[in-house]
């Protein structure tokens, strides 16, 4: 229905005069040859209609009074039986009064509609703006703390485990003063160097976690294996990466998401799902890139969104991001997989054949 | 800071430390200096600067950061060797092995030392590269010596005899920086087809993952422009 008024709003208002005018002629001349006896009155309210609606109110009064005319003046020609003179004018002027109450109404009508759909579509425009200014925040918000992490990691990389490398080579030449002079507290000297070097250590594994992967485009390889390796120490599961063939992603967020719903996903198939093995998969496809993490655990719920809380919904949420579609389902052979398809962003211009 | 006025017989060994630590380089040099026959002839921050001072002083050991202030050490690296400063590079870095050891010993490198464990090695290490010998962990040289039996070291050669027409011709486009889907359609193959050639590659050179396959394809393609 609103379709069809949105189609008829289009035309121009010449149109909506002339087919007015036309059905009034039509109207008319029917009215003139049917005789006096027929009554017209609503066929002339299909044109008074359409001016109302689409052309203006001043027009809608004109075409009623003009359809008025044009039936009086039929009903005249068709010849004059009335008792008195004053019946066709009484009738008249009792149809006339009909179609200007209709015109009024169907004005008021119309404004409200027009009302109602401005609104609407501000209220639309509202959200939409809105939605995507939410979206972006939320964009922005992951990639802060993404980026917080990253230079978090960089500085315990680089500040602290400096730091701390100056102050083992500092024991260190401690320890060879005290053993010069034969001082049995070089032993202890030694052992601070011992436990420097193991902040060291510890300093760079946080790093790592809080920035996995290198600025290079087989970086998210790289990096997916080792949380294979790192998650099969952790949990004491099989966690296995497989990529069959080289698969290069050259943008730095890009990876970085993926990275973080693989790390989610193990993190779930182990903590919620019982896994004891899990694969994570990084495929070159037809269409595009997928990551799948499968497990064989206890399988998600049916419905994911709801039951399976934050994780998942943050998954979603990191693929949405990066343009990827992000599913997750149990499998009938029990066990989930979650996939992250990202989808070769030049297909468009490659059109069907590319 | 100790500055040792007695000379022992000989002239001291020179060394030269380029790091954008000032606490490292501090006691980097007490700690040389607590050797008799070595001495710390000066430092730099920048690789520019490291390369005017090393070409100038003329030290015998230089120890190199990888991450410097301007620029990276592998750089430095190459450009003494470049130059074919007579001086032998210790690389001391704050990232892993795995990561940069190979790609410095490349360059020209003598020696790879970890942060987490220079204050009990960096004196072994200089030892060492004295004698003319390269100084590795002994992580790295399980590392080395895992990749020397596989048979993918320096020599790849002989493996990729094993490589069919059609796996060359991935192996090449890799390589190159192609990506599965664009040798797909070089080769007018599925990309099933060329992830089954990979699978085989990896087999036959016994690369365990895609990213050893990807580096191996791209030393390969680098060794080839050499030639």
């Amino acid at each position: 229905m609103s379709n069809w008024v949105k189609r008829l709003k289009h035309r121009s208002r010449a149109f909506y005069v002339s087919v007015a005018l036309v059905i009034v002629i039509i109207v008319g001349f029917v009215d003139y040859i049917t005789g006096w006896e027929f009554s017209f009155s609503v066929f002339y309210l299909l044109a008074l209609g359409l001016a109302a609606w689409f052309v203006g109110t001043r027009f809608a009064f004109f075409i009623s009074v003009l359809s008025v005319a044009v039936s009086l003046a039929g009903d005249f020609a068709a010849g004059e039986p009335y008792s008195s003179r004053f019946v066709p004018w009484w009738n008249a002027s009792i149809v006339l009064v009909f179609y200007i109450v209709v015109v009024w109404l169907l004005a008021g009508l119309r404004k409200l509609y027009e009302e109602m759909e401005a609104r609407v579509e501000q209220r639309t425009t509202s959200l939409t703006n809105e939605m995507a200014e939410r979206w972006r925040l939320e964009k922005e918000l992951l990639e802060i703390s993404e980026r917080e992490q990253r230079r978090i990691g960089r500085d315990l990389h680089d500040s602290l485990g400096q730091h701390l490398t100056g102050t083992a080579l500092a024991t260190q030449v401690l320890k060879e003063k005290l053993t010069t002079r034969g001082q049995p507290e070089a032993a202890d000297a030694d052992k601070i160097v011992q436990l420097v070097e193991e902040g060291i250590t510890i300093s760079r594994k946080i790093a790592k976690g809080l920035s996995p992967i290198e600025m290079e485009a087989d970086g998210l390889m790289q990096a997916l294996e080792e949380l294979a390796a790192t998650s099969s120490e952790l949990f004491k599961i099989s966690c296995r990466f497989e990529c069959d063939s080289p698969l290069l992603i050259r943008d730095a967020p890009t990876s970085g998401h993926l990275y973080r719903i693989a790390q989610e996903a193990v993190s779930n198939a182990v903590k919620h799902g019982k896994a004891r093995n899990v694969m994570i998969q990084l495929e070159s496809l037809e269409n595009g890139t997928v990551l799948r993490v499968k497990d064989d655990g206890i399988g998600i719920a049916d419905s994911f969104p709801r039951s399976s809380g934050m994780g998942l919904h943050i998954m979603a949420h990191r693929a949405s991001i990066i343009g990827a579609t992000l599913t997750a389902q149990r499998e009938d052979s029990g066990g989930t997989t979650v996939s992250c398809l990202l989808r070769h962003r030049d297909d468009s211009e490659k059109g069907p054949s590319g | 800071m100790i500055q040792r006025k007695v000379r022992v017989g000989k002239q001291k060994t020179k060394i030269f430390l380029v790091d954008d630590h000032p606490l490292v380089r501090e006691w980097l040099t007490a700690l040389i200096h607590q050797q008799t026959d070595l001495i710390v002839c000066g430092d730099a921050e920048t690789p520019a600067q490291a390369l005017d001072d090393i070409a100038r002083k003329k030290p015998d050991v230089a120890i190199v950061d990888i991450s410097l202030k301007d620029g990276s050490g592998i750089e430095l690296i190459k450009n003494i060797s470049t130059l074919r400063l007579p001086v032998a590079v210790i690389v001391l870095s704050m990232h892993d092995e795995s990561l940069y050891a190979e790609r410095a010993l490349r360059a020209g490198a003598r020696g790879y030392i970890t942060k987490r464990e220079t204050a009990q090695e960096v004196i072994v290490a200089i030892r060492q590269v004295l004698e003319g010998k390269l100084y590795l962990s002994e992580q790295l040289k399980a590392l080395f010596s895992q990749k020397f039996l596989e048979g993918n070291a320096a020599t790849a050669g002989p493996s990729i005899d094993k490589l069919s027409d059609r796996e060359l011709e991935v192996f090449q486009l890799l390589g190159q920086g192609y990506e599965t889907r664009q040798i797909a359609e070089r080769l007018s193959v599925s990309m099933k087809t060329v992830q089954t050639f990979c699978v085989r590659i990896k087999e036959k050179l016994n690369l365990a993952t895609a990213t050893e396959l990807l580096r191996e394809a791209i030393r390969w393609h680098e060794s080839q422009q050499a030639k």
